[in-house]
């Protein structure tokens, strides 16, 4: 009998990436539908595009994955993103010389909030997705107490991190892949991020086996928030002004490309790499759309349409397994 | 355990002191916040301003409701702003005459019962999680929306829905009234019929309630269908009370639907509830915005507020329950 179920079950390769070959697909498939739409889909430079659209996304959906593999989920990233990339232009205000300090400042911030939530859902034993919502209004508040329109202004050469690129290659969303590979690393070769795959899975086993639950949160959202800095800076960069509603839509956006790149959202299983690839989808339908002339409102349409067909489908998986 | 000892109090409540304390002593944070109002401000107690905080009950307490039996059956409803702002467009999607009131409200019910549908059949056929489900029902509404808008709403709210959002009689806001309805309503399905004890049954676990021979799929289905509704009719509500369109219509209120729930002590991990519960904490949360205008604190601290009062919240009722 085993001997049977061992036949019927799919080879280790798809079994354990399965997430990410679906992604796959659907990138190839709205690549296929690019090339037949336009000949300047699939050039070198339109994909390069596609790439630097990439970055915001990447980034908060990188320490989004973190959370939803070990559980929980961050609601909060949306306000901490409107509220770092505020203090980003605001502090440094036309300034090149406070650029370090102030960069350096907002990641260490979006870290300590990341861990203050942590903390929050250790201490008061409350779930993550009530916590951080919490955390999210408070921050959203913050922020409108700091700035009720555009405030400060970012110096020209902090643009760099939007716009440059060396060699063709866009900077910020290298940066972003960078902190991708990292993360991919560490969830596969060291033992916290295997702890926090085991959290996720089960969170009664884990603290049977004496995982430490705090400090794996600690990490886990204090990634998350400094992904939410990293993103907040990108987007002052990119606008040359902080905008206090400008991360609103990223909280919830920031979970497809996780559920796309095959992450369950019920935790312990996915990965990074599939984020990417999910955020890269995103982008690459957004310019097919743009390609076919569909106005931006049925991109919206479009967008809903492949989180069902995908969440619907990998349904049949987890099913299977 | 706590599975089945929370059916068998729901089914038969004790009405002793202490569990009635544990129930509803959130329901004592009303009165003693209406007298800090009262304290801070005379004004805060007269009835003027009573009856306006009454207007702005309404609305948030029609979706709560409904977010309160999702939240029932182990759910949770985020497409409920997206369908209120839908509702609204919809109701000035018409020539803005009261003889299509009647299309309107049918239209939007057809929409809601929809939205309703999809939440529900991702979450029970398809086991999505509910609050994926309800994220991508949430986009394609508002995709559908700026789609027929084209970004900018045009049109008028017929005066009937004016009226109904707005006016009052004898200072009795007319959507008070509507909401009293509703309230008496689902509270009389949720409490004391057959299909709302089915409800906290499949909540409370969904395998039992199979092994009862309750189609668990059906009630929950159920559940997010009557969810979107009450949210299209207080988007109906809304556009009466705002007077004027635009794509975004109820913004917040899926965050404050939670939020009052919560306080409201309608458990997120489903089977525990009540239409009263989310009342009450409806209630609280504007109470409290309102204060918060009163003491003269920036309006932006309503949000810190209302942070803080959900995680406290959710805080003391879990070491209550000592789980």
């Amino acid at each position: 009998m085993t001997a049977i179920a061992a036949r019927l079950t799919p080879p280790w390769w798809l079994r354990s990436n399965a997430g990410l070959i679906g992604v796959l697909v659907l990138i190839g498939a709205v690549s296929i539908v690019g090339a037949t739409v336009s000949d300047r889909f699939l050039t070198l430079g339109n994909l390069l595009n596609v790439y630097e659209q990439t970055t915001d996304l990447a980034l908060v959906s990188i320490g989004q994955t973190l959370t939803i593999l070990s559980g929980g989920i961050d609601l909060s990233v949306g306000s901490l993103i409107s509220l770092t990339s505020c203090l980003t232009s605001g502090l440094i205000n036309g300034n090149p010389d406070r650029v370090l300090p102030v960069v350096a400042g907002v990641l260490a911030l979006g870290t300590l909030v990341g861990m203050i939530n942590a903390a929050l859902v250790v201490a008061l034993r409350v779930h993550p997705l009530i916590v951080t919502l919490g955390m999210g209004a408070i921050l959203q508040g913050v922020t409108l107490l700091y700035a009720l329109g555009p405030v400060g202004r970012v110096p020209r050469s902090f643009n760099v991190l939007a716009y440059g690129r060396i060699a063709g290659i866009p900077i910020g969303a290298t940066v972003a892949l960078t902190l991708c590979i990292l993360i991919a690393l560490l969830l596969r070769y060291l033992p916290l991020g295997r702890q926090i795959y085991a959290l996720g899975d089960d969170a009664n086993s884990a603290r049977l086996v004496g995982l430490r639950r705090t400090r794996i949160l600690m990490f886990v959202y204090g990634a998350s928030g400094f992904c939410c800095a990293a993103t907040g800076l990108y987007l002052a960069a990119r606008f040359g002004v902080g905008q206090p509603y400008t991360g609103v839509n990223y909280t919830l956006a920031s979970i497809t490309p996780v559920v796309l790149g095959g992450t369950l959202l019920s935790g312990g299983r996915g990965g990074v790499i599939g984020t990417m690839f999910g955020a890269f989808l995103i982008a690459l339908l957004n310019n097919l759309l743009n390609f076919m002339d569909v106005s931006k409102h049925y991109q919206l349409v479009a967008q809903a349409v492949i989180i069902i067909l995908a969440v619907s489908i990998y349904v049949e998986r987890r099913r299977m397994e | 355990m706590s599975g089945s000892v929370e059916i068998a109090s729901q089914v038969a409540p004790s009405w002793s002191v202490r569990t009635v304390m544990t129930r509803f002593g959130i329901a004592f944070a009303l009165p003693l916040l209406l007298l800090l109002g009262g304290v801070m401000s005379p004004a805060f107690l007269s009835p003027g301003n009573l009856s306006n905080m009454l207007l702005q009950f309404a609305p948030l307490a029609i979706v709560a409701m409904g977010q309160c039996m999702v939240m029932i059956v182990r759910g949770l409803d985020l497409s409920v702003a997206s369908m209120m702002a839908t509702a609204a467009v919809i109701a000035t999607g018409f020539s803005g005459a009261d003889r299509d009131v009647a299309s309107i409200v049918a239209m939007a019910m057809v929409v809601a019962m929809a939205a309703g549908l999809l939440n529900g059949f991702l979450v029970t056929k398809r086991q999505v999680s509910p609050f994926l489900a309800t994220l991508a029902t949430m986009i394609l509404l508002q995709g559908f929306r700026f789609a027929y808008t084209q970004g900018a709403p045009s049109g008028n709210v017929p005066p009937f829905l004016r009226v109904l959002g707005s006016g009052k009689f004898h200072g009795v806001p007319y959507n008070a009234l509507v909401l009293l309805l509703l309230a008496a309503v689902l509270g009389v399905v949720l409490h004391r019929s057959g299909f709302g004890r089915r409800i906290f049954i499949v909540g409370g676990n969904p395998v039992t309630g199979r092994l009862f021979g309750i189609r668990s799929d059906a009630v929950t289905i159920a559940c997010y269908v009557i969810s979107s509704c009450l949210a299209a009719t207080a988007g109906l509500i809304l556009s009466g009370y705002v007077g004027l369109v635009d794509n975004w219509v109820g913004q917040g209120y899926e965050l404050d639907s939670i939020v009052a729930c919560v306080v409201g002590r309608v458990s997120l991990r489903g089977g525990r509830g009540s239409i009263l519960g989310a009342l009450i904490g409806a209630a609280i949360i504007v109470i409290l915005a309102n204060e918060v205008l009163l003491l003269g604190i920036p309006i932006q601290a309503q949000l810190i507020i209302k942070g803080i009062v959900i995680v406290a919240a959710a805080a003391v009722y879990t070491r209550r329950d000592g789980s």
